[in-house]
């Protein structure tokens, strides 16, 4: 056995195992959500203005990478993308796909789901620490 | 338990003493170090060390840099700052208690009648 | 250091929305003036948007635009004409040309730039929490 390697690899079981990784490339694609619901509501009424939003292939992409068991090698290539959202529908004459409160509903669920992943992430590293001394906090 | 049949005294159950030092690490999910890493041989020890400083260098370069990236206003990804000082500062601890763990079984052997 | 996500676009949105909010007031304050330092009575203005690009299609997550008020312009339509030859400013005929303010879309225009100005600060409280959480991971 490679002794220098077990020194890498002891706080790797943690810190990629897939639900550590996963939540960590989720927490980016929340964050990268925020802001683009910030610029579909700082454009509500700008004329012509498409909504956007991260790309759907991005969960897909993760979905595959867990499939194929290499998620905590290949994960750091996948990154969340903005894309103008095909999906939406122009209400208004000059174009504007923005309804408000779609977006703040958006922004709700959004922020539920990224005080999800930093309690993820806030649990797997606390458990380390305790694991390692032996002392909660 | 009389040593009487057991070949070599050292490893009979009379001596707790020398069984301490084959577990001076902390339990941790997915570790394989099981008793084959040369618990009798510094070098495997002092192998072991030597990666665990890499790690712990590797996990505090990157905080450097994405901290350093959010102070400079070039990124505004506080999580990945907040993330990777936490992954250093765990990868730090850990290296601190084997050394700690270390120090406490080479003590706890020099202290042995022979 | 910008360590709120999206606080740059919010803060030029709301910016924005007070200058419509603004030229709003103004429009409903002036609805019955009818002599201004230019002569003539008083004509709506408008506000426009257009998006300014915060950030490129490079950095982290891609392309964001925020928005900011591209001009204010007048409306130079005329205004209703109305009969009353006791007012200072009737012409000859008792013709009194009333700024082209309609009330009641300047109060649409209000509520619409008040709705949207609260969905913007309750967008930067949003990210101000998320920022504190984040703060919080591992303690």
């Amino acid at each position: 056995m490679n002794v220098a390697l077990v020194g890498h690899t002891m706080v790797d079981p943690i810190f990629q195992s897939d639900n550590y990784v996963l939540a960590r490339k989720l927490l980016d694609a929340a964050v990268v959500r925020q802001e683009a619901i910030a610029a579909n509501i700082a454009n509500a009424e700008t004329p012509g203005y498409r909504r956007v939003d991260v790309a759907p292939d991005f969960a897909e992409q993760l979905k595959a990478r867990l499939a194929a068991g290499d998620l905590s090698t290949e994960s750091a290539a996948i990154k969340p993308r903005l894309i103008e959202d095909a999906s939406a529908r122009s209400l208004r004459p000059d174009g504007n796909s923005v309804e408000i409160e779609h977006e703040l509903l958006a922004m709700n669920r959004n922020s539920v789901e990224h005080e999800y992943l930093t309690e993820i992430i806030s649990q797997n590293i606390k458990q380390l620490k305790m694991a390692i001394t032996g002392r909660t906090g | 338990m009389s040593p009487i049949g057991s070949i070599n005294p050292l490893f009979s159950a009379g001596a707790p003493a020398l069984n301490k030092i084959d577990a001076p690490l902390p339990k941790l999910p997915g570790l394989h170090l099981g008793g084959t890493a040369a618990p009798t041989t510094p070098d495997g020890f002092g192998r072991m060390l030597d990666g665990l400083v890499a790690t712990v260098d590797a996990k505090q370069s990157e905080a450097k840099g994405l901290t350093q990236r959010v102070l400079l206003g070039d990124s505004d990804q506080l999580h990945q700052s907040v993330i990777a000082m936490q992954e250093a500062s765990v990868s730090f601890s850990l290296m601190v208690e084997v050394r700690n763990k270390l120090i406490e079984s080479y003590q706890e052997l020099m202290r042995m009648q022979v | 250091m910008n360590l709120i996500s999206g606080i740059d676009i919010t803060a030029s949105a709301l910016a924005a929305q007070k200058t419509r909010l603004d030229i709003v007031a103004q429009n409903i304050a002036n609805a019955q003036t009818t002599r201004t330092a230019s002569g003539g009575p008083y004509q709506r203005q408008v506000v426009s948007f257009e998006t300014e690009l915060i950030r490129s299609q490079g950095s982290a997550g891609g392309a964001l635009q925020s928005v900011r008020v591209a001009q204010v312009s007048t409306d130079r339509s005329p205004g209703q004409q109305v009969y009353n030859p006791q007012h200072p400013d009737a012409t000859a005929d008792g013709l009194v040309t009333m700024p082209n303010v309609n009330l009641s879309q300047e109060m649409v225009d209000l509520i619409t730039a008040s709705r949207t100005y609260e969905a913007n600060l309750s967008v930067a409280k949003n990210a101000r929490m998320m920022a504190t959480r984040t703060l919080e991971i591992g303690k």
